[in-house]
């Protein structure tokens, strides 16, 4: 790969990306961002001449399907080729160091490029045993994460786990896994959740910091209000069912043929802020929604913990505690309405009955 | 199974006409008019605003087709057009899956994206001076 001191571009240009190519790119990207067309020229301009930004990335209790959703696509994607553009400075999973030498390798990038460079963070942070859950090189992330923050120029939570603490701190939360944000109250982070977050809010935000020197406008939850300001219920395509009320009630009934709204089965669109209906996956290929199942609000805090991704939304998500004064009375027809359900739920079986979703929600 | 094989039908009335359309039309003549005047170019970002597929035929048919169509090949397909009107361009913009990701009106005598960009012709003439140097 070329020095790092060329620019981006040119480090693009390497892989055959044309000035041209590069154009269209942050034309849409702009658009995608609800900000002006005079913005995307501007994007192409900063982005080019921009030095090959310093990142470094550390991964701490993931399952590496954020790197997977960015590195990995069937055709190179811009956001793939951006990111091997980016100078990734420190990236465990995909750097050739390993040992004593990355470790070298991340001290000499934060002495390089004090208050520059830009910190992403995959995973959540355990702090459980001060943190010794998860450790890498003899560091506990909580040390490591407090070590590299106070000299990022900007701090990147990729996924829920990092934005949230996602499945890691989902119940019982063993490890005590926090969000970054936890850690971190004295700078601003940028969360980009999803489980994985979809590639281009992470070249957005990269695009929208090179360009304008700051971060992009962010929500009540950090995450960057051009990708996460509506619904995904608001921009899905089934929404005219849903207004018409036609509904699948299971998923191979006649309204899930004729591609109605899934709010029955599940659907948590209708709270759930994300850009899966515009900008979809796998190259604009399709999304859960319509691929025939409901959207499971993976971009939300605690969604594993939400009561059930079958569960519509309507139903309580958990009626035992809903009021203290009913709990004595609820909690005894609450074990006896378990019991009908088991008993149920195996006498289907042996009668190789169908289990209704309401039996799968018990 | 796309979406174009599951029988949706959004009603929008009879014409299915969202009104935005006119609009745009109207924001359209004013930077042509702009344009003729100053030299300033304008650009509409047709994805910023609901536009129903009635609408984009709509105004489609309204602006026409003039004198130019270019087609280029970047990571996916991209079309330009000129319209009736010249100085007033049609973009599209696929991804390499050949779904749309982007569709521009450009108020301008030569959208940017057309002619070579100077760093290209470098890298151009670069690699032709390798070709000929094989050569001998």
């Amino acid at each position: 790969m070329s020095d790092k001191n060329s620019g981006l571009i040119a480090s693009l240009a390497h892989q055959g990306i044309s000035r041209r190519t590069f154009m269209k790119y942050c034309a849409t990207l702009a658009s995608m961002m609800a900000l002006p067309p005079s913005a995307g020229r501007a994007m192409a301009e900063a982005m080019a001449a921009a030095r090959r930004p310093s990142v470094i990335w550390l991964p701490f209790q993931e399952c590496t399907g954020c790197t997977e959703s960015i590195t990995r696509s069937h055709s190179p994607s811009l956001e793939g080729l951006i990111f091997d553009a980016i100078s990734l400075d420190y990236q465990e999973t995909l750097m050739a160091a390993a040992g004593h030498q990355a470790e070298e390798a991340l001290e000499k990038a934060i002495e390089e490029n004090k208050g520059k460079f830009v910190l992403i963070i995959d995973g959540s942070v355990a702090t459980g045993l001060d943190g010794a859950y998860s450790c890498i090189a003899g560091r506990t992330n909580l040390e490591l994460l407090k070590r590299v923050a106070p000299h990022a120029g900007a701090i990147v939570a990729m996924g829920s786990c990092a934005a949230f603490g996602g499945i890691p701190k989902a119940n019982p939360n063993p490890t005590a896994a926090v969000a970054v944000t936890d850690i971190i109250k004295d700078k601003p982070v940028v969360n980009i959740p999803g489980c994985p977050p979809i590639p281009v809010v992470m070249t957005g935000v990269l695009a929208h910091y090179l360009t304008f020197g700051s971060l992009p406008e962010l929500d009540k939850l950090g995450r960057p209000k051009a990708f996460y300001g509506e619904t995904i219920h608001d921009r899905c395509y089934r929404r005219p069912f849903y207004d018409q009320g036609k509904f699948a009630k299971t998923f191979d009934d006649e309204g899930a043929r004729k591609g109605w709204c899934l709010f029955e089965l599940g659907c948590k669109g209708p709270v759930t802020y994300n850009a899966c209906a515009t900008v979809k996956w796998n190259g604009g290929t399709s999304w859960p929604v319509e691929s025939g199942h409901g959207c499971l609000g993976c971009s939300e805090p605690d969604f594993w913990d939400g009561g059930g991704f079958y569960r519509a939304l309507s139903m309580p998500a958990d009626p035992l505690k809903m009021a203290a004064t009913a709990a004595v009375v609820g909690t005894a027809a609450g074990v006896a309405a378990t019991f009908a359900n088991r008993a149920k739920k195996g006498a289907a079986k042996s009668a190789h009955e169908t289990v209704t979703l309401a039996d799968l929600e018990k | 199974m796309g979406i174009e094989q599951i029988p949706i039908h959004v009603d929008n009335g009879s014409d299915g006409l969202s009104g935005n359309a006119s609009a745009i039309l109207r924001e359209v003549a004013d930077m042509l008019d702009r344009l003729a005047r100053t030299g300033e170019t304008g650009a509409i970002d047709l994805a910023a605003l609901p536009l129903t597929p009635a609408d984009k035929a709509w105004l489609s048919e309204r602006l026409g087709k003039g004198e130019v169509e270019i087609s280029m090949e970047l990571n996916g397909a991209s079309r330009i057009h000129e319209t009736a009107y010249p100085g007033i361009w049609w973009i599209t913009h696929l991804n390499p899956m050949g779904a749309e990701i982007g569709e521009f009106i450009e108020v301008t005598p030569i959208p940017d994206m057309v002619p070579s960009q100077s760093d290209d012709i470098v890298r151009g003439s670069e690699s032709l001076n390798f070709l000929i140097n094989d050569l001998c």
